[in-house]
């Protein structure tokens, strides 16, 4: 459950607002959309959420704990439950297609953890990749290199990356924007999916408005940082 | 293990404090003109040679392929061996130490300027041909306005280059900073070395400046001109008398080594490569983990500043100089020698790997931060695989250059084949030192083709210089 109420963002000493007075409630299992044109504070309300973007008025709420009192280990374990979709050039091209797809694990390991899974993975790491990149419908990729993807087969190892994470909630950044349509649509299928199945806000910025009628159970317009 | 340690401390304590007496400081401003005359005489040389040669090169003339191959041969003699030949023939003093940097650089600048102008915008260049202009206007009008930024870049990191080599050349009876080190090791006088340390690293640190203010403004590079005539000047051969350098040069020929010492060149081969790998592996050792903590997107800006400062100070300290020091302090011999190589490599390439581990894209390691890992795990998951190509590119050209380095602390007791060259210098067996050299031309030669061809065989051959 994310709530947000009354957030205002400021990028600078006279500047105009990024994000003026939005508000905002995510249930778990509901899918909104965020539309607007670029620019009107879509990619700053996501960022805002995980703690990234500072607020300067308001206040943001996940499963009942304030974010901007975060700091350090709290807000890492914040960031652990929020898992972040971005445009397809997140993924790390020189570690195979497991070693991206479990990085969703680190906010739960320990240094060490992380460090030996690089070097001898259990069977039961293994497992858990396995499982997700069957959930995002591509399993037979396992062993690749993340350089040889295509496009939409490297959103999906992103969105398997998420699963892993085992969030309360997805927050995508305009995940289709370098898609062709038909496979964009595909993605966002696939997200709404997996969301209502595991009982998961999402709240997913897109520029076609059509896709997010058809897919989302809410659609929300953000204009120069208002909802509109 | 503790006594090793005391040991060493007490080996660092000697060198305090520097001696910062009046009547010191005042004495070295001889020497620290002599090594910025013979910097600046050098690459005044270097650069009126180098650039029409560079120019012909870039624009096909006549024997360019000629041009080519003998500045490719006279770049893989390493700058202390161009000195030692120049010693031989112009006598002690800054004047050998001017020759062989204007040998050097004038080889370094035709190439990497030729290959510069090779690569302008061809559109301007062919306009200005078919107006039917001479190759020298072709290179005023066209060629230098191009590449002009790319010519002072590499013009001033040369000259940095040139200052840490006019160094180094004084140590071979150069004159300057490099005579006046070599003289106070030898007498035991640490606390005066100390001080010629500062005074080097100021030095280097001051000619950075310079060539971050001469990328602002280029014209500040005229003042090259009239340090670099004067310094002609000044140094030039005192008693230069043509005949007698001729018969001296005439006197190396044929090349000829006896068969014992043919039979140990294996050994002395091994020894050279052995320092520059030993030298590598050590410098990559040293700076991998601090450069995880000079990278500014990793730790804290003021932390990665404060060990880039330490990296500076070791890339100002030449490999010869750490040598010198180092065969007081742990004894003579190769391990002193790949010693010196790493500790200098280590500043080169904890510079370089900062870079790299700073310049690699952001957005995954956004999406690795937004899930809310540590930062050690962000560094294995995310900058380490993004940087790892240059990371090792940088360190194969350090490999490169460490072989060139080996045969240059052989000069000084490290051993290897720049022993053997040093030692047939001083006792004047010219045909040996003749060989000796050109050993030294095909080692250097081999590795540096051996490099080049795995670099394109990697796919990451994109550092420039």
């Amino acid at each position: 459950m994310i709530e947000i109420s009354g957030v205002r963002v400021v990028y600078g000493p006279g500047a105009p607002p990024a994000l003026d007075d939005v508000t905002l409630r995510i249930a778990a299992g509901e899918c909104v959309a965020l539309v607007g044109p670029s620019g009107s504070g879509k990619t700053t309300l996501l960022r805002s959420l995980n703690g990234t973007v500072a607020i300067a008025g308001g206040s943001i709420h996940v499963d009942g704990v304030e974010v901007a009192k975060l700091r350090g280990r709290a807000l890492r374990r914040l960031r652990a439950r929020l898992a972040m979709i971005a445009q397809q050039h997140d993924l790390v091209d020189r570690l195979t297609v497991v070693q991206n797809v479990m990085a969703g694990a680190l906010g739960r390991w320990s240094t060490p953890h992380a460090l030996r899974f690089l070097i001898a993975p259990t069977a039961a790491e293994l497992a858990e990749a396995s499982a997700a990149l069957t959930a995002v419908g591509i399993p037979e990729k396992l062993r690749n290199r993340t350089n040889e993807l295509s496009g939409g087969q490297r959103q999906r190892v992103a969105i398997a990356r998420a699963l892993v994470q085992h969030p309360t909630a997805i927050l995508a950044d305009e995940p289709i924007a370098s898609l062709d349509p038909a496979l964009g649509e595909q993605i966002v299928r696939l997200l709404c999916d997996l969301a209502r199945e595991r009982n998961l806000a999402l709240l997913c910025s897109l520029h076609q408005i059509e896709v997010a009628r058809r897919h989302f159970d809410r659609v929300v317009e953000l204009v120069g940082g208002r909802v509109a | 293990m503790i006594d090793a340690f005391t040991n060493l401390l007490r080996l660092v304590g000697s060198f305090f404090p520097p001696d910062l007496s009046a009547a010191y400081l005042r004495a070295l401003l001889v020497p620290i003109a002599q090594t910025i005359g013979m910097a600046a005489a050098g690459m005044l040389i270097a650069f009126v040679l180098g650039v029409p040669l560079a120019v012909a090169i870039a624009t096909r003339a006549p024997g360019h392929r000629l041009i080519v191959a003998v500045l490719s041969a006279l770049r893989a003699i390493p700058d202390l061996t161009l000195a030692i030949l120049a010693v031989v023939v112009v006598g002690l003093g800054p004047a050998a130490g001017i020759v062989a940097l204007a040998l050097f650089y004038s080889a370094m600048v035709g190439r990497v300027y030729g290959d510069l102008f090779a690569a302008a915008d061809a559109a301007p260049l062919e306009a200005l041909r078919a107006t039917g202009a001479s190759r020298i206007a072709i290179a005023v009008y066209g060629l230098i306005p191009l590449t002009l930024p790319d010519l002072l870049t590499f013009g001033t990191y040369a000259f940095e280059c040139a200052m840490r080599a006019s160094i180094i050349v004084g140590a071979v009876g150069g004159g300057g900073i490099g005579t006046e080190l070599a003289g106070t090791l030898s007498t035991l006088d640490f606390h005066r070395t100390l001080t010629l340390l500062i005074v080097l690293v100021a030095l280097v640190a001051a000619v950075d400046a310079f060539g971050m203010l001469a990328r602002r403004d280029p014209r500040l590079v005229l003042l090259l001109l009239p340090l670099g005539l004067i310094s002609l000047w000044l140094y030039r051969p005192q008693i230069f008398a043509f005949a007698h350098a001729v018969h001296t040069f005439a006197t190396m020929f044929p090349p000829h080594l006896r068969a014992s010492q043919i039979a140990s060149l294996p050994l002395l081969i091994a020894q050279t490569l052995a320092i520059a790998v030993g030298g590598t592996v050590i410098g990559a050792l040293l700076a991998f983990p601090a450069s995880l903590v000079a990278a500014r997107r990793i730790v804290p800006f003021a932390v990665a500043v404060a060990v880039r400062r330490v990296f500076d100070v070791a890339r100002a300290i030449p490999e010869l100089v750490f040598g010198l020091i180092l065969i007081v302090t742990v004894g003579i011999g190769p391990l002193a020698g790949a010693l010196a190589l790493g500790l200098h490599s280590a500043g080169v390439l904890g510079k370089l790997y900062a870079e790299s581990l700073e310049n690699v894209p952001a957005a995954p390691i956004d999406a690795l931060a937004a899930t809310g890992a540590r930062r050690l795990p962000i560094v294995a998951f995310g900058f380490l695989p993004l940087a790892l190509g240059p990371l090792v590119v940088h360190t194969l050209f350090r490999l490169e250059w460490n072989v060139r380095a080996a045969t240059v602390v052989g000069l000084i007791g490290a051993g290897g084949i720049g022993q053997a060259l040093y030692q047939a210098q001083q006792l004047f067996f010219y045909q040996q030192m003749l060989a000796y050299v050109l050993v030294t031309w095909g080692l250097v030669a081999l590795s540096d083709w051996f490099g080049e061809r795995l670099r394109l065989r990697l796919g990451w051959n994109f550092v420039a210089a």
